[in-house]
């Protein structure tokens, strides 16, 4: 029986913005650019594997401050207290304040957390060949590209309330360096999703034959 | 199931079938096959969403961006929110917020917020414009292409619908600090979030390239 090809087995690259098919190098209709949209065409995206290993290790290094340091400080009535984000959650929960405290954990603690093992797996499977199901490995992918975003959650809410929460010694909110390291977190992550190609996932199926 | 695999032994190609596509995720190829209307059609391999042809997408994309750049400057310009506390009246725009973190110094952070909540959903709308009214008006120009991949590259970065969720919880934060009263503004800003993901979702990228593939060769004709 014959096996389903890819498309670079059978010399064609698929255009990484648009998804036209064209000639990979060496065929006489070769063209560097994609013939529809112009862009620069590759097989795969350039360097992926250590562009991704880059980002995800900055994004893990920045996490500890992102964790640590407070991302606001809220005075109320001249006492003042910095919250980190996991202080933000605990007083969340302490007023009561479930959902809302369960959707700060969700999109600040446990999705950049799991995106960023995700990452790892997805960079350790390709790297090591690892003999895991490919088919999971992408729709873990999938799912990492998906969420990213929902981490800046935090972020805007503290745009949000240093604008709002200005009434001057009575009740003042003022943003902290926290909130710089999480955003850089948030958004290195996402550009680790991004230079990442999940078609490594399946090219080391092809090698192994 | 709308596809179909092509097998190892149709080398030697002189060009590329027009209905060849290729998986994003897993590079399988396959033969593009129509599908009913708005029904997905999944990679065999790998379950990535390959195409969703939509109805009318053009007009109903181009519909939607002017909807939603009418709805942009209210929504960006009135305020979201104001806060009350002891006689004393706040209230916030959306730009407010990055003005406020910009002063603090947290410049950084200041930058991200207006570029995911005002300049890049702003930059896709005008994007889609572009191309939706040429397409639209069966005009061409060369920087369509362009046009429509910066819009593919700004696609994911752009964060409405998170902002939205931010609002909300900003509003169960304050709940037992001060009265919140809503704006105008939010009204509007949730308005604005619905019609750009209808629009997202609505705007069929597959088609939109082949509409711009046509009429670039309309025009070296």
């Amino acid at each position: 029986m014959k096996q389903p090809a890819t498309a670079r087995q059978m010399g064609l690259i698929r255009c990484h913005t648009c998804g036209k098919l064209a000639f990979d190098a060496g065929h006489d209709g070769y063209e560097e650019h994609c013939p529809r949209c112009r862009a620069h065409m590759h097989m795969r995206a350039t360097n992926s594997l250590s562009r991704t290993w880059a980002l995800l290790i900055t994004a893990a290094i920045l996490y500890v401050p992102a964790n640590v340091l407070p991302i606001m400080t809220v005075t109320y009535f001249g006492s003042g207290q910095p919250d980190t984000i996991m202080s933000g959650v605990i007083t969340l929960l302490q007023h009561g304040s479930y959902p809302v405290a369960a959707v700060i954990f969700i999109a600040s603690i446990l999705v950049p957390v799991l995106k960023m093992v995700a990452l790892l797996i997805l960079l350790l499977s390709v790297q090591l060949k690892w003999a895991l199901d490919d088919r999971q490995l992408t729709r873990m992918y999938r799912a990492v590209e998906l969420v990213g975003r929902w981490s800046m959650l935090d972020i805007f809410v503290i745009a949000l309330l240093v604008a709002l929460v200005s009434f001057g010694s009575i009740a003042q909110i003022i943003s902290g360096p926290g909130a710089t390291a999480f955003g850089s977190v948030v958004i290195l992550t996402m550009l680790a999703a991004t230079t990442f190609d999940a078609r490594l996932i399946w090219d080391k199926e092809v090698t192994d034959d | 199931m709308y596809f179909m695999s092509i097998e190892d032994d149709t080398l030697s190609l002189r060009s590329i079938p027009d209905d060849w596509i290729a998986c994003k995720d897993c590079d399988l190829l396959l033969e593009h096959v129509d599908t009913p209307l708005g029904e997905k059609a999944l990679c065999p391999r790998c379950d990535n969403p390959l195409y969703q042809p939509r109805q009318q997408t053009v007009e109903r994309t181009l519909a939607l961006t002017l909807t939603g750049l009418l709805l942009f400057i209210p929504a960006n310009l009135l305020p979201v929110m104001s806060l009350s506390l002891v006689g004393q009246e706040t209230s916030t725009t959306i730009y407010q917020g990055s003005l406020v973190l910009f002063h603090e110094g947290l410049y950084w952070t200041a930058l991200l917020v207006l570029f995911a909540s005002i300049v890049i959903p702003f930059c896709k709308l005008l994007l889609v414009l572009f191309v939706s009214a040429h397409l639209y008006l069966e005009r061409s120009s060369a920087l369509l292409p362009y046009a429509f991949r910066y819009y593919h590259y700004l696609d994911e970065w752009g964060m409405l619908e998170v902002y939205m969720l931010g609002v909300l919880v900003a509003v169960v934060k304050l709940k037992g600090m001060a009265s919140i009263i809503p704006g105008i503004g939010l009204y509007c800003f949730v308005a604005l979030l619905l019609v750009t993901t209808l629009m997202s979702s609505l705007l069929d990228e597959d088609d939109f390239w082949k509409r711009i593939e046509q009429a670039l060769k309309r025009q070296l004709r």
